[in-house]
Protein backbone atom coordinates (compact mmCIF):
# COMPACT_ATOMS: atom_id res chain seq x y z
CA UNK A 1 0.00 0.00 0.00
CA UNK A 2 1.46 2.90 -1.04
CA UNK A 3 1.44 6.08 1.57
CA UNK A 4 2.68 9.83 1.92
CA UNK A 5 3.91 8.77 5.75
CA UNK A 6 7.64 9.02 6.35
CA UNK A 7 10.08 6.19 7.39
CA UNK A 8 10.43 6.99 10.55
CA UNK A 9 6.68 6.87 11.29
CA UNK A 10 7.00 3.39 9.40
CA UNK A 11 10.10 2.31 11.33
CA UNK A 12 8.15 3.14 15.01
CA UNK A 13 5.08 0.75 14.21
CA UNK A 14 7.55 -1.40 13.26
CA UNK A 15 9.35 -1.42 16.28
CA UNK A 16 6.01 -1.84 18.21
CA UNK A 17 5.31 -5.20 16.36
CA UNK A 18 3.56 -4.27 13.11
CA UNK A 19 5.01 -6.41 10.67
CA UNK A 20 2.86 -4.78 7.97
CA UNK A 21 4.92 -1.20 8.66
CA UNK A 22 8.45 -3.27 8.32
CA UNK A 23 6.71 -4.76 4.97
CA UNK A 24 6.03 -1.10 3.50
CA UNK A 25 9.76 -0.39 4.83
CA UNK A 26 10.99 -3.95 2.47
CA UNK A 27 8.93 -1.83 -0.35
CA UNK A 28 10.32 1.31 -0.04
CA UNK A 29 14.21 0.28 0.03
CA UNK A 30 14.35 -3.41 -0.95
CA UNK A 31 15.26 -1.61 -4.04
CA UNK A 32 18.22 -0.04 -2.48
CA UNK A 33 19.58 -3.14 -0.92
CA UNK A 34 19.51 -5.35 -4.13
CA UNK A 35 20.98 -2.21 -6.28
CA UNK A 36 24.12 -1.40 -4.16
CA UNK A 37 24.38 -5.20 -3.17
CA UNK A 38 24.36 -5.89 -7.04
CA UNK A 39 26.87 -2.83 -7.82
CA UNK A 40 29.20 -4.34 -5.22
CA UNK A 41 29.35 -7.79 -5.67
CA UNK A 42 28.25 -7.61 -9.84
CA UNK A 43 26.12 -10.71 -9.94
CA UNK A 44 22.47 -11.15 -9.73
CA UNK A 45 21.97 -14.42 -7.40
CA UNK A 46 24.70 -13.13 -4.58
CA UNK A 47 23.11 -9.94 -4.38
CA UNK A 48 19.35 -11.13 -4.14
CA UNK A 49 20.74 -13.08 -1.29
CA UNK A 50 22.70 -10.19 0.76
CA UNK A 51 19.37 -7.77 -0.07
CA UNK A 52 17.07 -10.72 1.42
CA UNK A 53 19.75 -11.27 4.44
CA UNK A 54 19.71 -7.19 5.11
CA UNK A 55 15.93 -6.75 5.00
CA UNK A 56 15.96 -9.39 7.21
CA UNK A 57 18.90 -8.67 9.66
CA UNK A 58 17.67 -4.79 9.62
CA UNK A 59 13.78 -6.09 11.30
CA UNK A 60 16.09 -8.47 13.70
CA UNK A 61 18.04 -5.42 15.20
CA UNK A 62 15.16 -2.85 14.37
CA UNK A 63 14.64 -2.64 18.38
CA UNK A 64 17.90 -1.26 18.57
CA UNK A 65 17.46 0.77 16.10
CA UNK A 66 17.58 4.65 17.31
CA UNK A 67 16.79 6.75 14.47
CA UNK A 68 20.42 8.72 14.59
CA UNK A 69 20.61 8.76 11.61
CA UNK A 70 18.04 7.80 8.39
CA UNK A 71 16.62 3.93 7.80
CA UNK A 72 18.16 4.11 4.41
CA UNK A 73 21.76 4.96 5.32
CA UNK A 74 21.24 2.25 8.28
CA UNK A 75 20.44 -0.40 5.47
CA UNK A 76 23.22 1.25 2.90
CA UNK A 77 25.44 0.08 6.16
CA UNK A 78 23.99 -3.70 6.65
CA UNK A 79 24.09 -4.36 2.89
CA UNK A 80 27.54 -2.91 2.55
CA UNK A 81 28.59 -5.28 5.25
CA UNK A 82 26.64 -7.95 4.51
CA UNK A 83 28.61 -7.40 0.92
CA UNK A 84 31.94 -7.19 1.68
CA UNK A 85 31.72 -10.27 4.68
CA UNK A 86 30.76 -12.14 0.89
CA UNK A 87 33.33 -10.58 -1.03
CA UNK A 88 35.87 -12.11 1.78
CA UNK A 89 34.44 -15.06 1.72
CA UNK A 90 34.31 -15.39 -2.51
CA UNK A 91 37.52 -13.21 -3.48
CA UNK A 92 39.72 -15.11 -6.32
CA UNK A 93 42.67 -14.19 -8.02
CA UNK A 94 40.34 -14.59 -11.02
CA UNK A 95 38.04 -11.56 -9.44
CA UNK A 96 40.62 -9.60 -9.08
CA UNK A 97 41.95 -10.15 -12.89
CA UNK A 98 38.69 -8.85 -14.15
CA UNK A 99 39.95 -5.53 -14.13
CA UNK A 100 41.70 -6.86 -17.98
CA UNK A 101 38.37 -7.65 -19.52
CA UNK A 102 37.40 -5.23 -21.88
CA UNK A 103 35.12 -6.66 -24.48
CA UNK A 104 36.41 -6.75 -27.80
CA UNK A 105 34.90 -3.95 -30.52
CA UNK A 106 32.64 -5.56 -32.28
CA UNK A 107 32.21 -5.27 -36.00
CA UNK A 108 28.81 -3.59 -36.50
CA UNK A 109 28.53 -1.51 -32.77
CA UNK A 110 25.42 0.15 -32.62
CA UNK A 111 24.76 2.61 -30.45
CA UNK A 112 22.46 0.35 -28.08
CA UNK A 113 25.22 -2.54 -28.01
CA UNK A 114 28.44 -0.14 -27.43
CA UNK A 115 26.51 1.37 -24.65
CA UNK A 116 25.82 -2.01 -23.61
CA UNK A 117 29.47 -2.99 -23.50
CA UNK A 118 30.71 0.26 -21.73
CA UNK A 119 28.30 -0.25 -18.89
CA UNK A 120 29.38 -3.84 -18.78
CA UNK A 121 33.03 -2.73 -18.79
CA UNK A 122 32.02 -0.25 -15.95
CA UNK A 123 30.56 -3.13 -13.43
CA UNK A 124 33.66 -5.28 -14.32
CA UNK A 125 36.06 -2.81 -13.57
CA UNK A 126 33.87 -1.35 -10.46
CA UNK A 127 34.03 -4.94 -9.31
CA UNK A 128 37.55 -5.57 -9.87
CA UNK A 129 38.45 -2.77 -7.08
CA UNK A 130 39.84 -3.90 -3.84
CA UNK A 131 36.52 -3.52 -1.46
CA UNK A 132 37.53 -0.30 -0.25
CA UNK A 133 38.01 1.72 -3.11
CA UNK A 134 34.80 -0.45 -4.96
CA UNK A 135 32.26 0.55 -1.86
CA UNK A 136 33.18 4.14 -1.90
CA UNK A 137 32.74 4.30 -6.09
CA UNK A 138 29.47 2.55 -5.57
CA UNK A 139 28.07 4.79 -2.88
CA UNK A 140 29.52 8.14 -4.11
CA UNK A 141 29.19 7.77 -7.82
CA UNK A 142 26.94 5.12 -8.45
CA UNK A 143 24.46 6.42 -5.42
CA UNK A 144 24.91 10.16 -5.25
CA UNK A 145 25.96 10.26 -1.39
CA UNK A 146 28.10 12.67 0.42
CA UNK A 147 31.88 11.40 1.27
CA UNK A 148 30.48 12.40 5.04
CA UNK A 149 27.54 10.03 4.15
CA UNK A 150 29.94 7.31 2.54
CA UNK A 151 32.22 7.86 6.12
CA UNK A 152 29.39 7.28 8.11
CA UNK A 153 28.18 4.03 6.24
CA UNK A 154 31.92 2.69 6.64
CA UNK A 155 33.16 3.73 9.13
CA UNK A 156 35.80 5.78 8.13
CA UNK A 157 37.03 8.97 7.64
CA UNK A 158 36.33 11.84 5.21
CA UNK A 159 39.81 12.21 4.05
CA UNK A 160 39.77 8.23 3.91
CA UNK A 161 37.07 8.14 1.74
CA UNK A 162 38.51 10.94 -0.82
CA UNK A 163 41.85 8.68 -1.05
CA UNK A 164 39.54 5.64 -2.36
CA UNK A 165 37.80 7.55 -4.19
CA UNK A 166 41.01 9.37 -5.82
CA UNK A 167 42.91 5.78 -6.19
CA UNK A 168 39.33 4.23 -7.94
CA UNK A 169 38.63 6.75 -10.39
CA UNK A 170 42.05 6.84 -11.47
CA UNK A 171 41.92 3.04 -12.30
CA UNK A 172 38.40 3.19 -14.21
CA UNK A 173 39.69 5.78 -15.75
CA UNK A 174 42.39 4.24 -17.07
CA UNK A 175 40.06 1.10 -18.16
CA UNK A 176 37.34 3.26 -19.45
CA UNK A 177 39.84 4.88 -21.51
CA UNK A 178 41.04 1.52 -22.75
CA UNK A 179 37.07 0.86 -23.70
CA UNK A 180 36.55 4.18 -26.04
CA UNK B 1 48.83 30.55 -26.19
CA UNK B 2 49.01 27.03 -28.53
CA UNK B 3 47.36 24.14 -26.35
CA UNK B 4 49.08 21.27 -24.90
CA UNK B 5 48.34 17.94 -26.62
CA UNK B 6 45.19 16.50 -24.94
CA UNK B 7 44.38 13.37 -26.75
CA UNK B 8 43.08 10.36 -25.66
CA UNK B 9 47.30 8.84 -25.16
CA UNK B 10 48.14 12.13 -23.11
CA UNK B 11 45.15 12.07 -21.22
CA UNK B 12 46.02 7.58 -20.37
CA UNK B 13 49.49 9.22 -19.92
CA UNK B 14 48.11 11.13 -17.18
CA UNK B 15 46.10 8.90 -15.15
CA UNK B 16 49.00 6.83 -15.23
CA UNK B 17 51.43 8.95 -13.35
CA UNK B 18 50.84 9.10 -10.11
CA UNK B 19 50.36 12.48 -8.38
CA UNK B 20 50.14 13.34 -12.07
CA UNK B 21 49.85 16.85 -13.20
CA UNK B 22 48.56 18.88 -16.25
CA UNK B 23 50.41 21.26 -18.33
CA UNK B 24 49.60 24.07 -15.99
CA UNK B 25 50.17 22.73 -13.03
CA UNK B 26 46.91 21.39 -11.84
CA UNK B 27 46.83 17.93 -10.71
CA UNK B 28 44.86 15.28 -12.75
CA UNK B 29 43.47 13.63 -10.27
CA UNK B 30 41.62 17.41 -8.93
CA UNK B 31 40.18 17.85 -12.24
CA UNK B 32 38.99 14.38 -13.08
CA UNK B 33 37.18 14.34 -9.87
CA UNK B 34 35.33 17.60 -10.71
CA UNK B 35 34.65 15.98 -14.04
CA UNK B 36 33.33 12.83 -12.40
CA UNK B 37 31.18 14.86 -10.11
CA UNK B 38 29.14 16.53 -12.94
CA UNK B 39 31.15 20.05 -12.41
CA UNK B 40 32.85 20.53 -15.62
CA UNK B 41 31.30 23.45 -15.88
CA UNK B 42 31.69 25.19 -12.68
CA UNK B 43 34.94 26.19 -13.90
CA UNK B 44 37.65 28.45 -11.51
CA UNK B 45 38.91 31.42 -12.46
CA UNK B 46 41.94 29.82 -13.46
CA UNK B 47 39.81 26.91 -15.38
CA UNK B 48 38.36 30.17 -17.83
CA UNK B 49 41.07 30.49 -18.97
CA UNK B 50 43.51 27.33 -19.07
CA UNK B 51 43.52 25.86 -22.32
CA UNK B 52 45.07 22.83 -20.44
CA UNK B 53 42.12 22.32 -17.76
CA UNK B 54 39.36 23.01 -20.25
CA UNK B 55 40.21 20.15 -22.62
CA UNK B 56 41.22 17.73 -19.51
CA UNK B 57 37.76 18.84 -18.14
CA UNK B 58 35.96 17.65 -21.54
CA UNK B 59 38.23 15.10 -21.98
CA UNK B 60 37.62 13.09 -18.89
CA UNK B 61 33.68 13.95 -18.36
CA UNK B 62 33.47 11.72 -21.75
CA UNK B 63 35.83 9.51 -20.38
CA UNK B 64 33.02 9.01 -17.08
CA UNK B 65 30.06 9.18 -18.84
CA UNK B 66 29.35 5.38 -18.94
CA UNK B 67 29.55 5.88 -15.53
CA UNK B 68 26.63 8.43 -15.08
CA UNK B 69 24.81 6.37 -17.24
CA UNK B 70 24.99 3.59 -15.07
CA UNK B 71 24.21 5.01 -12.18
CA UNK B 72 21.17 6.60 -13.93
CA UNK B 73 20.02 3.25 -15.30
CA UNK B 74 16.94 1.74 -13.62
CA UNK B 75 17.58 -2.31 -11.87
CA UNK B 76 14.97 -4.63 -12.39
CA UNK B 77 14.73 -5.69 -8.42
CA UNK B 78 13.35 -9.35 -8.48
CA UNK B 79 9.73 -9.57 -7.22
CA UNK B 80 10.85 -12.69 -4.99
CA UNK B 81 12.33 -10.77 -2.46
CA UNK B 82 9.62 -8.78 -0.51
CA UNK B 83 7.97 -11.82 -0.27
CA UNK B 84 10.68 -14.12 0.33
CA UNK B 85 11.61 -11.78 3.65
CA UNK B 86 7.82 -10.93 4.73
CA UNK B 87 8.13 -15.39 5.00
CA UNK B 88 11.39 -15.42 6.56
CA UNK B 89 10.28 -12.50 9.24
CA UNK B 90 6.64 -14.13 9.74
CA UNK B 91 8.59 -17.10 10.54
CA UNK B 92 11.36 -15.53 13.53
CA UNK B 93 7.97 -13.45 15.05
CA UNK B 94 5.51 -16.47 16.08
CA UNK B 95 3.82 -18.94 14.90
CA UNK B 96 0.96 -18.26 17.05
CA UNK B 97 -2.48 -18.70 16.25
CA UNK B 98 -6.05 -18.59 16.65
CA UNK B 99 -8.58 -21.72 16.61
CA UNK B 100 -10.98 -21.66 15.22
CA UNK B 101 -13.12 -25.31 15.27
CA UNK B 102 -11.94 -28.67 17.38
CA UNK B 103 -13.28 -31.42 16.24
CA UNK B 104 -11.70 -34.59 15.27
CA UNK B 105 -11.24 -34.24 11.55
CA UNK B 106 -8.25 -32.09 13.58
CA UNK B 107 -7.90 -28.56 14.50
CA UNK B 108 -8.41 -25.24 12.48
CA UNK B 109 -5.95 -22.19 12.91
CA UNK B 110 -5.75 -19.25 11.74
CA UNK B 111 -2.20 -17.33 12.14
CA UNK B 112 -2.49 -14.65 14.22
CA UNK B 113 -0.70 -11.86 11.57
CA UNK B 114 -2.86 -13.20 9.05
CA UNK B 115 -5.94 -11.92 11.04
CA UNK B 116 -3.70 -8.56 11.89
CA UNK B 117 -3.50 -8.01 8.20
CA UNK B 118 -7.33 -8.50 7.15
CA UNK B 119 -7.89 -6.41 9.51
CA UNK B 120 -5.67 -3.66 8.66
CA UNK B 121 -6.52 -3.89 4.87
CA UNK B 122 -10.53 -3.31 5.64
CA UNK B 123 -9.01 -0.11 8.00
CA UNK B 124 -7.44 0.83 5.03
CA UNK B 125 -9.97 1.22 2.66
CA UNK B 126 -12.30 3.79 5.22
CA UNK B 127 -12.24 7.18 4.27
CA UNK B 128 -10.03 9.66 6.36
CA UNK B 129 -7.81 6.82 6.58
CA UNK B 130 -3.97 7.35 5.15
CA UNK B 131 -2.28 4.48 6.55
CA UNK B 132 -2.92 1.69 8.60
CA UNK B 133 -1.39 -1.35 10.48
CA UNK B 134 -2.23 -4.09 12.36
CA UNK B 135 -0.50 -6.49 15.18
CA UNK B 136 -2.21 -9.11 16.94
CA UNK B 137 -2.01 -8.13 21.04
CA UNK B 138 -0.76 -11.96 21.34
CA UNK B 139 2.44 -11.35 19.18
CA UNK B 140 4.64 -11.87 21.99
CA UNK B 141 2.87 -15.40 22.11
CA UNK B 142 4.75 -18.18 21.94
CA UNK B 143 4.07 -21.59 19.62
CA UNK B 144 0.71 -22.13 20.45
CA UNK B 145 -3.57 -21.37 19.93
CA UNK B 146 -4.39 -18.27 21.17
CA UNK B 147 -8.18 -18.86 21.95
CA UNK B 148 -10.69 -18.25 19.69
CA UNK B 149 -11.07 -14.58 21.15
CA UNK B 150 -9.04 -12.35 18.02
CA UNK B 151 -7.68 -8.97 19.73
CA UNK B 152 -6.46 -6.74 17.22
CA UNK B 153 -4.39 -3.19 17.40
CA UNK B 154 -4.79 -0.81 14.60
CA UNK B 155 -2.12 1.51 14.36
CA UNK B 156 -3.36 4.64 11.88
CA UNK B 157 -2.72 7.88 9.98
CA UNK B 158 -5.30 10.17 9.62
CA UNK B 159 -5.91 12.99 6.58
CA UNK B 160 -5.84 16.39 8.41
CA UNK B 161 -9.28 17.90 9.00
CA UNK B 162 -11.27 14.41 9.20
CA UNK B 163 -13.39 13.99 12.34
CA UNK B 164 -10.41 11.38 14.48
CA UNK B 165 -13.55 9.48 16.20
CA UNK B 166 -15.54 9.02 13.11
CA UNK B 167 -12.66 7.86 11.15
CA UNK B 168 -11.67 5.70 14.11
CA UNK B 169 -15.36 3.80 14.33
CA UNK B 170 -15.37 3.17 10.93
CA UNK B 171 -11.91 1.58 11.12
CA UNK B 172 -13.68 -0.67 14.11
CA UNK B 173 -16.85 -1.45 12.33
CA UNK B 174 -15.11 -2.30 8.74
CA UNK B 175 -11.97 -4.23 10.43
CA UNK B 176 -14.51 -6.70 12.27
CA UNK B 177 -17.13 -7.11 9.70
CA UNK B 178 -13.66 -7.88 7.48
CA UNK B 179 -12.10 -10.51 10.33
CA UNK B 180 -15.46 -12.23 10.53
CA UNK B 181 -16.48 -12.86 6.86
CA UNK B 182 -12.99 -14.13 5.96
CA UNK B 183 -11.46 -15.74 9.20
CA UNK B 184 -14.98 -17.32 10.62
CA UNK B 185 -13.98 -16.33 13.82
CA UNK B 186 -16.83 -14.31 15.63
CA UNK B 187 -15.37 -12.62 19.02
CA UNK B 188 -13.33 -9.37 18.16
CA UNK B 189 -11.81 -7.40 20.08
CA UNK B 190 -10.17 -4.07 17.52
CA UNK B 191 -8.21 -1.47 19.20
CA UNK B 192 -7.74 2.08 17.01
CA UNK B 193 -4.99 4.53 18.22
CA UNK B 194 -4.87 7.45 15.62
CA UNK B 195 -1.21 8.61 15.70
CA UNK B 196 -0.33 10.32 12.46
CA UNK B 197 -2.22 13.40 10.65
CA UNK B 198 -0.77 13.42 7.23
CA UNK B 199 -1.95 17.03 5.58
Amino acid sequence: MASDVEDTYLVQRAQEGYLDAYSELTDRHGALAYRVALRLLGNHHDAEDVAQESLITAWQHLPGFTAKSSFSTWLYQIVTRRALNRISRTRTTESLDRIGEIPDQAPDPGDTAVRRRAADAVVNAITALPPPQRVAIVLHHLEGLTNAEVARITGSTVPAVRSHLLRGRRTLGKVLQEWR
Amino acid sequence: MTGPDQSGDHIRQQLDGLGGRLACGCEVDEVLEQAANGKARQRTEHQRDCPACQAALQEFSRLWEPVRRLAAEGVAVPVGIKAAVTYQIGKLVSDAGYSLHLAEAGALRIAARVIAHIARDAASSAPGVETAFGRSTHRHAALGVLGSTAVIDLAIAVHYGRQADVVAREVQRRAIAAVRTQSGINDITINVTIDDIVT
